[in-house]
């Protein structure tokens, strides 16, 4: 019996310092600065512990009742706590709120544990021995928790199920105190049917995490997922694995922020530095805001209007801060206008003009997204170009869809503009090709913004030579009559894949 | 082949209803309606039932009966050629005749005639037309009129397949081959032409059917036959073995081997109609049903229900088979025969669930009696279309046209749009699901049909080069083949010759 009395208190301990090390782990997952998440975490943690032992003097009769009840609720909101925290990170903006509000109250019913539990059994042992068994027992359980947390929780079970399994522990305690404890209860057949349920809703919980946080998607992505989201339009899924953080749109990487640096640099930078006179700038796609943080690396530009076709995808780049600092804020820039509309239809009836166009297109993996890489909506865009102007299009890989890229860039001179075929490596992605379109001949810029990480005007020309296995092949341009570039796309793509 | 039996509820229907004591899953309420109905107003005239005093009398040259694209087309001559006086009366609220079209809040429609190939880069009237508007740009085809990919695909098999040619066994593909060739044999000798005109080397070929020619020639796979039967009801609304060889051929030989296009847009040939109506509008005169037409001392009277038009000419662009219900001692034109169809405009609230590749712009099921659907989305510039509307064209192809438009008269619209939706189900199993609107067009002479003997008949001949009392003929039936290229040339050719009369 005494064994069972503090092996509960082990377990409980265990459990408390748990629901902290998830919160903790989880908000600097999310959000960053793992010292400030840990900290915040673990003070308001502590002391809200520290009200709840204060609280503790309040409850007079029905102790065990309250303990029973008070285990109950630690091992639903304790248990639940890592699923709301996701969902709360992937639906709501209330992120921060949510977790200090769950932290403290957690913090607030765990405080309430052992003082109860000791003056439960102050009557069954001395009261020396009580104090000494008791945190004997709560340092064990943190030790232990504290051990496996990072060694086999989260490795093996993950954030949502770790936290669940704890809640069922937490649950089972109070459970098993109902007839540990039988003689000190009143009525323990009511107290019973709550802790089933408890244990049945958690239990519910294990069965259905896949759902709860695409851990399903977890097999599809090596990392573990943070936010999946379906949108109108596509499914959105971010990856973190340690500092590398994916964006993935119907399982296509987007970007990785370990180096999406070399291709928003080299998608913008070619083209905007040789034009020192640019103000107003248009960026077709893109509404992870990443070309647009490069675009406004140059103070002379006035206006950056962003087209693209998915709310959800610019309002994510907008609010979630570990996005905000990805992209450097930029889509909240004043000098930033961001429109959600499907660009082919947009650009047809629109008459403004700009010095500068970034297209950050998904590849043209079907009809729908092949009419935006066609002669008639590179002519179309070239009517929204001043006199001067560049549009940098992203065009996949010269390497591996090779016939594709080279139709892009004939599909662009059929439309009129001279095209300027240059190419960069992304290690995420390989070897990855732009077109600068326009007017004019290109000489590359003798300067660039300073704080470039990837491109140096030395470095700038070599882009813009093909070794041999990625040059010029012969092909058709790519016409909204024939759509010779899906076609191309998917035979080369799919040579690869195999 | 099926029977072409639409208003029996299918098998499996049936099946499920009967065996399971459950009707199949119904899906949504279908709203919609009959429209444009005419029927009524052309029994009316018929039976010479309008009795019209017009309190009006108004002079006019040149009166042109028939707002549709032959009438529409003689007036873009007129004008082109500096004429000014005269009118067209069309019956309609809206002229367009077989290129009308309609609206909803989703997308422009067409409720006929929906493309046009593009025109050879020799000289033409239709690439005379087309340069005007636009529709070239440096002498190639603007990219923004053509039909973009992809266009059409074949429902076959359980699965859509792409091109409307049904793939089959290595003797199939070799009479695909041999086709082919045949065809390309026949657009190099020269004698299929678009405009078809007059001067036609016929030959023996309009002496039997396109099925009885297949056979002779040896073309006996059954895929081959169904794709020759299928273009037989797509471009004349009757089978292969009513249809002349001539025409059957005419579909294949007439027209490019490698036709960029064709052209077309949301709303069909309406398109065509706009830009006509911009440059000749002000001449057409709607709701003028014309009760009849008089020969009064050296004019012609042209009497309408507030108007009496007393001209020097008359160009007669409506069908010709109305002629004789409004002029005295015209003779009946017996040999000209007539499809009856079926147009359905379906407004889809999303777009169904399919296995095969992706939806085309012309969209056939293998084997239906239907002739599948149009998509009028097809030629938005969005790259993600959630709601679309869909173009559903049924030529009641089989039996006597006759006893057919007795058919399509006699079925309500629910029993028109569950045969539709039954049809669309075996390559959409949940349209039910997504279609929220049917409105359908009945028309009981949609167009003429080439069959056997029709282009070589006396019949044919006589009104083609009728010529009497300044009154001159200028529908497509004149050409047995009823496509736009053919109206207009239909068109033109009257206009000049009445041009040459009048200033006399």
């Amino acid at each position: 019996m005494t064994f069972i009395l503090f092996f509960s208190v082990f377990l409980i301990a265990a459990c408390g310092l748990i629901y902290e090390l998830i919160a903790g782990a989880l908000a600097s997952y999310l959000l960053g600065d793992s010292i400030l998440q840990f900290s915040t975490v673990i003070g308001t943690y502590l002391f809200a512990m520290g009200i709840g032992s204060y609280l503790s003097r309040f409850i007079g009769r029905g102790l065990v009742a309250r303990f029973v009840t008070i285990e109950a609720m630690v091992g639903l909101i304790g248990g639940f706590s890592s699923s709301i925290l996701f969902l709360a990170f992937a639906y709501t903006e209330s992120f921060r709120f949510l977790l200090y509000s769950l932290v403290t109250l957690i913090g607030i019913l765990v405080g309430l544990e052992i003082p109860l539990l000791m003056r439960i059994l102050k009557d069954r042992f001395q009261f020396h021995d009580l104090v000494a068994h008791v945190l004997t027992f709560d340092y064990l359980g943190a030790l232990g928790a504290s051990i496996l947390f990072p060694l086999l929780l989260v490795p093996r079970l993950g954030m949502v199920r770790s936290a669940l399994l704890f809640g069922i522990l937490n649950a089972a305690v109070a459970f098993w105190s109902t007839f540990i404890f039988r003689h000190q209860i009143g009525s323990p057949a009511g107290l019973r049917v709550i802790c089933l349920m408890v244990l049945a809703a958690l239990g519910a919980g294990m069965v259905g995490a896949d759902r709860l946080t695409g851990l399903a998607e977890e097999n599809l992505y090596a990392d573990e997922v943070i936010l999946s989201r379906n949108t109108r339009y596509q499914r959105i899924v971010l990856t973190r694995w340690k500092d590398d953080l994916r964006l993935f749109l119907n399982s296509h990487l987007q970007f990785s922020s370990r180096d999406e640096y070399r291709y928003h640099e080299a998608l913008v930078h070619p083209g905007l530095a040789a034009l020192p006179h640019a103000r107003s700038v248009l960026v077709l796609g893109g509404g992870d805001g990443l070309a647009v943080r490069e675009i406004l690396r140059y103070p002379q530009i006035e206006r950056v209007t962003l087209v693209d076709l998915d709310p959800e995808m610019t309002q994510l780049f907008s609010t979630n801060p570990m996005l905000t600092e990805l992209n450097g804020r930029s889509l909240l820039s004043p000098k930033v206008r961001v429109i959600n509309a499907d660009a082919f239809p947009w650009l047809s009836e629109n008459g403004e003009m700009f010095d500068f166009v970034a297209v950050d297109f998904p590849d043209p993996t079907n009809f729908s997204l092949g009419k935006l890489y066609t002669t008639a909506f590179y002519r179309l865009l070239a009517k929204h170009l001043s006199a001067s102007a560049y549009v940098a299009v992203q065009s996949t890989s010269p390497l591996f869809a090779r016939t594709s890229f080279w139709c892009i860039v004939e599909t662009i001179r059929g439309a009129g503009l001279k095209a300027h075929p240059y190419h960069v490596y992304v290690p995420s992605f390989g070897e990855w090709g732009f077109v600068l379109a326009g007017a004019f001949p290109y000489e590359p810029p003798a300067l660039l913004p300073e704080d470039l990480r990837f491109l140096t005007p030395a470095n700038l020309s070599n882009l813009f030579d093909f070794p041999r296995d990625m040059q010029p092949v012969d092909v058709q341009p790519n016409r909204l009559n024939d759509q010779i570039l899906v076609r191309y796309y998917e035979k080369e793509w799919s040579q690869i894949a195999r | 082949m099926e029977p072409d039996r639409p208003l029996v509820p299918s098998r499996r229907r049936f099946l499920s209803a009967a065996l399971v004591g459950l009707s199949q899953k119904s899906g949504r309420a279908v709203t919609g309606s009959f429209v444009l109905e005419s029927h009524e107003a052309g029994h009316r005239l018929r039976d010479r039932a309008f009795a019209a005093m017009p309190a009006r009398e108004q002079r006019v040259p040149l009166v042109i009966v028939g707002g549709g694209i032959a009438g529409l087309c003689a007036a873009w001559r007129l004008r082109r050629r500096g004429f000014r006086d005269f009118v067209v009366l069309e019956m309609e609220d809206r002229a367009g005749g077989n290129a009308r079209w309609g609206e909803n809040e989703i997308s422009q429609y067409p409720w006929a005639a929906h493309y046009v190939p593009v025109p050879g880069p020799g000289p033409s009237l239709a690439r005379e037309l087309f340069e005007e508007l636009g529709l070239f740009e440096d002498g190639e085809p603007s990219e923004r009129h053509l039909c973009f990919s992809p266009q059409e695909r074949l429902f076959l098999q359980g699965r859509w397949q792409e091109g409307l040619e049904p793939a089959g066994t290595p003797k199939d593909i070799d009479q695909y081959k041999r086709f082919s060739d045949r065809m390309a044999d026949f657009r190099a000798n020269g004698a299929f032409r678009i405009p078809a005109g007059d001067s036609l080397r016929l030959g023996e070929l309009d002496r039997l059917s396109m099925r009885d020619w297949l056979l002779r020639e040896g073309f006996d796979s059954s895929y081959l036959q169904w794709y020759c039967d299928y273009s037989c009801r797509d471009d004349y609304g009757c089978s292969s073995a009513d249809a002349s060889a001539w025409a059957g051929i005419h579909y294949f030989a007439a027209r490019e081997d490698h036709d960029p296009g064709p052209f077309t847009w949301p709303e069909g040939n309406g398109w065509l109609v706009k830009r006509l109506l911009e440059r000749v509008g002000t001449h057409v005169r709607t709701g003028a049903t014309v009760c009849q037409a008089a020969r009064e001392k050296n004019r012609w009277r042209i009497v309408t229900k507030e108007i009496a038009y007393v001209s020097d000419a008359v160009i007669f662009a409506a069908p010709t088979f109305l002629a004789p219900f409004l002029i005295e001692d015209m003779p009946a034109p017996q040999a000209f025969e007539y499809s009856p169809w079926v147009t359905a405009n379906l407004t889809l609230d999303r777009l169904p669930r399919e296995r095969g590749v992706p939806l085309a712009w012309d969209n056939v099921i293998f084997n239906s009696p239907s002739l599948g659907y149009v998509v009028a989305t097809h030629q938005s510039l969005a790259s993600r279309i959630e709601r679309s509307v869909w173009t559903y064209y049924w030529a009641l192809a089989d039996g006597e046209p006759a006893a057919r438009r007795r058919d399509l008269l006699a079925s309500g619209w629910n029993r028109w749009k569950e045969a539709i939706l039954d049809d669309l189900t075996r390559a959409h199993p949940d349209i039910r699901e997504c279609v929220s609107r049917i409105d359908i067009l009945r028309l009981g002479h949609a167009m003429i049909r080439p069959s056997v003997g029709f282009l070589t008949s006396q019949a044919r001949r006589k009104f083609t080069a009728y010529e009497a009392d300044n009154f001159w003929f200028a529908n497509s039936d004149l050409s047995g083949i009823s496509i736009f290229e053919e109206a207009q040339y239909r068109g033109v050719t009257a206009a000049d010759r009445a041009l040459a009369r009048i200033s006399k």
